[in-house]
């Protein structure tokens, strides 16, 4: 146990985490130059296209170190996005220490400052890594010192490293050694280990990934959930180094994984206990936290045949993503689709893409709206994922909305155009500090629907990509909403409408009508776009039908290319959605998230 | 059966023309006459000299073929294929090249209709497109022609062309309505052809179209004065005196067999379609070679009726919802309830209970109307 080291690496995206990981397997000869790919870690082809980590990943490193000894590295993998930070609390959880990853060009940003907090919370050693220090424009000493000042952590040791060059990842590996603790924990006490990642493999069932803090694991040996109290045999264990590697026992302080036939991804959850049937753990973690979605869309097949095929798509995708939910829906408009949940709008868009690329599934998807609070005059209180299930304005006492907690990252020259930003989305200041001379903390309270819209885009434009943000879901607070619908050639499209705050719904009416009037083409018939509060019509917008589209000559030798002709144009349209003999593009259902742009 | 030979001569290229054509050289003409020879023999050989109704000489420009080789073609299809009695025998011709003396020879090879490619009777146009002609060229040869004994004249005119109005297009009308009196005319749109020299300066900019309401008036207006004048008009872009319509043409539209001869040329018989190679050594090497038409695309039912959707409605006739059961099995009208609902609304089609067809609004937007119609056919 002495010669183990759990640790993780905290990184904002692009700072050089997964060159970092790479690097560190290649000097220590886990992965040669024939099988390596770029940022091994990144399993999936969406994490390797975004960059961005989305799943926990693991990896066992044998590493001899300058004095001679034999140790065990596991470099246990954290998510790097706001939205899941419940997984990366888990995988730090997993660790007793954490190489702080900062890109020595650019700074501390707001999700690292507050995966550190995390870390410090478990009481993990963190150990400064300034990373790119091969570039002209770094600036390593501002950044020890906002270190420093802002974490408050002793940068005096920092390794300073260029993960893409090599330059000092050794002495990274050093420090880790020479500076990490050890794990504690006694082998002949019941087994406690820690889920901190677990998903669904077609053939051998759910995988789980834990690590061990007392007891030992043994293939063949019963094991039990803390939470469910279901009992499994372990039928195969293992490590990732960097393959599946079969082990037949692990004991304290170990990183593994292990299979036992468990069937349903509810019986693994991230954060749960596994220990004994025969002699349970008596402190067992304090079990996992059911994450709820916060962020919903319809997604709707554009073919109605392919209903079932998606349906079975998201069935397959929700059991390696317990924080994804899907249940069926109806509208008018698109007909029979599904409403899903969501963490937020990264995990959204990932969920989508992966939709489409893996199961080839075409899609309309409905702009996402966030999960209102609706208390009624008889006094029942639910919550709706879909404005279009509003009820009458008249049977409603009070409508309320999440809130979120964000702090924004930012040098101190786009403050002003921050703070613009977040008055505009019915912000609430509450703190505002210098992290060192030049870079601040801004610290607002929003109405959640607000960043759902268009607050990144935004943000990152008005500060040219220098802000970084993170932000935590709060509280419902009651708010002055109104339902916003849309009407296309006199029908209300169920599936355009929002919910808005009343003091920006009538400019908000103008600018979606704007934006659809933009977004839908001009074609065989005209379309009108109304913007309707209640029956009030506040905005109107028409596109005139086409007035010339035929082919002239269509003789013997013409037919084969006129007809293939047409069939692309109908081909090039099959993401249009019908609606009665209208088309409508797929963009549109998304209006409502673009509408800012028209201004 | 509908036999088109396909000429590919012209003294230059005109600068909207997509077809494909080259100014001969050398031996090309020999080449092509020696290729026709086995083409035809290969296919009468194959379809058992099967009875014509209909002959069309198209390119190109057919008229560019001296007057021996002409009289070697018609014995060569004479040969080959059997003529109906009464056939309709059409050629294109350009004003440039013809004289009443060509003209004569040509009636007593048989040709009985003759497509004169006047395109525009302003000087202005004929410089934008490129032809080789003049405006009082083309009606000196029309003079000809009525001269030399044809009793069966159409007139190719295009409009939709950069510079032209609503006045200017119907000014030319008059001039053929009145003056002319030609018993066929045929009104095409300007299409961009890629590629084509025409395009690229209207890209640049150089160039403009009329906008779309001037272009859709130039439609409208222009039809209405051709059947106030006492010209049907029967397809999109066809227009004709009682009982002149192009019966070649109308052939392809009621999806009839037809077999092409030359580079380039389509045939389709029983289902089955090829394309000539659209290049005259390539296709004079196959045909040589006895290897005409060996490689044919069999037409799926679904292309059957998706292509009978596109063809019948380009005509006034429209679509016989008999026809389409006959070929599907399915019933129009039910299939596409809705849309045909918002298009009759709109005075996009008429609707008899027997079929549909596009009015002249649905015409001017057909390809839109088509793409829907035929996207479920």
């Amino acid at each position: 146990m002495e010669k183990i080291r759990n640790f993780s690496i905290i990184a904002h995206i692009d700072h050089g985490k997964s060159t970092l990981a790479d690097r560190i397997l290649e000097i220590t000869g886990l992965v040669g130059d024939r099988e390596k790919r770029e940022q091994y870690l990144d399993r999936m082809e969406l994490e390797q296209e975004r960059g961005i980590t989305i799943k926990a990943q693991t990896v066992r490193i044998p590493y001899r170190s300058r004095n001679g000894g034999d140790y065990i590295l596991n470099l246990i993998d954290t998510p790097g996005h706001v939205d899941f930070s419940y997984e990366v609390s888990r995988s730090l959880a997993a660790c007793e220490g954490a190489l702080l990853v900062v890109d020595a060009t650019q700074g501390v940003e707001a999700q690292t400052l507050a995966n550190v907090y995390l870390a410090l919370d478990h009481d993990l050693e963190v150990i400064p890594v300034l990373n790119k220090i091969d570039l002209p424009s770094a600036e390593p000493e501002r950044v020890k010192q906002e270190i420093e000042e802002g974490i408050g952590l002793d940068c005096a040791h920092a390794v300073m490293v260029s993960a893409k060059t090599g330059l000092n990842v050794d002495q990274v590996l050093e420090a880790i050694v020479e500076r990490l603790p050890p794990p504690k924990g006694d082998a002949d006490k019941p087994l406690k280990a820690l889920i901190f990642d677990s998903w669904y493999d077609t053939y051998q069932g759910v995988v789980v990934l834990f690590r061990i803090i007392d007891g030992r694991v043994r293939t063949g040996q019963k094991i039990m959930m803390n939470s469910t109290r279901a009992v499994f045999e372990v039928g195969s264990l293992g490590v990732f180094s960097p393959e599946a590697l079969a082990v037949k026992e692990l004991g304290p302080g170990e990183v593994g994984f292990l299979t036992a036939s468990i069937k349903d991804l509810s019986d693994a959850h991230v954060g749960d206990t596994i220990t004994e049937p025969g002699r349970p753990t008596p402190e067992p973690f304090p079990g996992f936290k059911t994450i709820k979605p916060m962020v919903f869309c319809g997604l709707y097949p554009v073919e109605p045949a392919e209903y079932e095929p998606l349906k079975m798509a998201l069935e397959k995708l929700q059991l390696n993503d317990a924080a994804f939910s899907y249940e069926p829906e109806t509208s008018q408009a698109l007909g029979f689709g599904f409403r899903c949940g969501f963490l937020g709008l990264l995990h959204m868009e990932i969920i989508q893409e992966r939709l489409e690329r893996e199961f080839q599934a075409k899609l309309i998807a409905t702009a996402p709206s966030v999960v209102y609070r609706v208390t009624t005059v008889k006094g029942e209180v639910f919550e709706i994922d879909n404005p279009s299930k509003m009820p009458d304005v008249t049977k409603i006492a009070e409508l309320a909305e999440p809130w979120v907690k964000m702090e924004i990252h930012v040098p101190g020259e786009y403050v002003g155009a921050v703070l613009k930003l977040c008055e505009e989305k019915r912000g609430i200041q509450k703190d505002m500090r210098y992290l060192t001379a030049t870079r601040v903390i801004i610290t607002y309270e929003l109405p959640f629907a607000e960043i759902v819209f268009d607050f990144f885009d935004k943000l990152k434009s008005v500060t040219r990509g220098y802000a970084s943000m993170d932000y935590e879901v709060t509280e419902f607070r009651g708010s002055d909403l109104v339902k916003l619908d849309i009407l296309i050639n006199g029908v209300t499209v169920d599936a355009m409408s929002t919910i808005v705050h009343r003091t920006g719904a009538e400019r908000m009416g103008r600018k979606l009508a704007l934006r659809l009037k933009r977004t839908i083409p001009r074609q065989l018939f005209e379309v009108v776009i109304q913007a309707a509060i209640g029956n009030r019509i506040i905005a109107r917008e028409r596109n005139a039908p086409m007035r010339k589209d035929v082919t002239a000559k269509c003789y013997g030798g013409d037919i084969t290319r006129k007809r293939k002709l047409l069939e692309k144009q109908k081909e090039g349209k099959r993401r249009m959605k019908r609606m009665g003999n209208i088309e409508l593009p797929q963009e549109a259902f998304l209006a409502a998230l673009k509408a800012g742009d028209d201004e | 059966m509908l036999l088109y030979i396909h000429v590919p001569f012209c003294r230059r290229k005109c600068s909207y023309c997509a077809f494909y054509s080259k100014v001969p050289e050398g031996d090309d003409m020999g080449l092509w006459e020696r290729a026709l020879t086995a083409e035809a023999e290969t296919l009468s050989r194959r379809h058992g000299r099967p009875r014509v109704e209909t002959v069309y000489m198209g390119g190109g420009t057919p008229s560019l073929l001296p007057a021996w080789l002409m009289e070697r073609v018609a014995g060569l299809l004479r040969r080959c294929f059997d003529i109906a009695p009464g056939a309709e025998f059409s050629i294109e011709a350009n004003p440039d090249s013809v004289d009443s003396w060509g003209l004569r020879d040509l009636l007593s090879l048989g040709v009985n209709r003759l497509s004169l490619g006047v395109q525009s009777l302003d000087d202005n146009d004929l410089k934008v497109l490129g032809r080789p002609h003049t405006a009082s060229q083309a009606l000196s040869a029309f003079e000809a022609a009525r001269m030399a004994g044809f009793r069966n004249i159409s007139l190719d005119l295009m409009w939709g062309l950069p510079g032209q109005r609503v006045a200017t297009w119907l000014r030319q009308l008059r001039m053929v309505t009145r003056d002319l009196r030609p018993e066929h005319v045929s009104c095409y749109a300007l299409t961009r052809e890629p590629g084509a020299p025409l395009a690229e300066r209207l890209d640049s900019g150089e160039l403009t179209l009329p906008d779309e309401n001037e272009q859709s008036r130039i439609f409208v207006y222009g039809a209405e004065h051709l059947e106030a004048h006492g010209y049907l008009h029967y397809e999109i872009s066809n227009f004709a005196r009682m009982g002149f319509h192009c019966r070649h043409n109308t052939g392809y539209w009621e999806g009839r067999d037809y077999l092409g001869l030359g580079p380039s040329a389509v045939s389709t018989v029983a289902g089955r379609r090829w394309e000539n190679p659209r290049d005259l050594a390539a296709w004079a090497e196959e045909a040589l070679a006895g290897r005409a038409g060996e490689t044919a695309e069999e037409l799926s039912p679904a292309t059957r009726a998706r292509e009978m959707v596109m063809l019948s409605l380009r005509t006034s006739r429209g679509l016989s919802y008999k026809a389409y059961r006959a070929l599907t099995g399915r019933n129009f009208a039910e299939q596409h309830a809705t849309l045909l609902k918002g298009l009759r609304q709109h005075g996009l089609v008429r609707m008899t209970r027997d079929g549909v067809r596009l009015s002249r609004g649905g015409m001017l937007v057909s390809n839109l109307i088509l793409e829907r119609l035929m996207g479920e056919a």
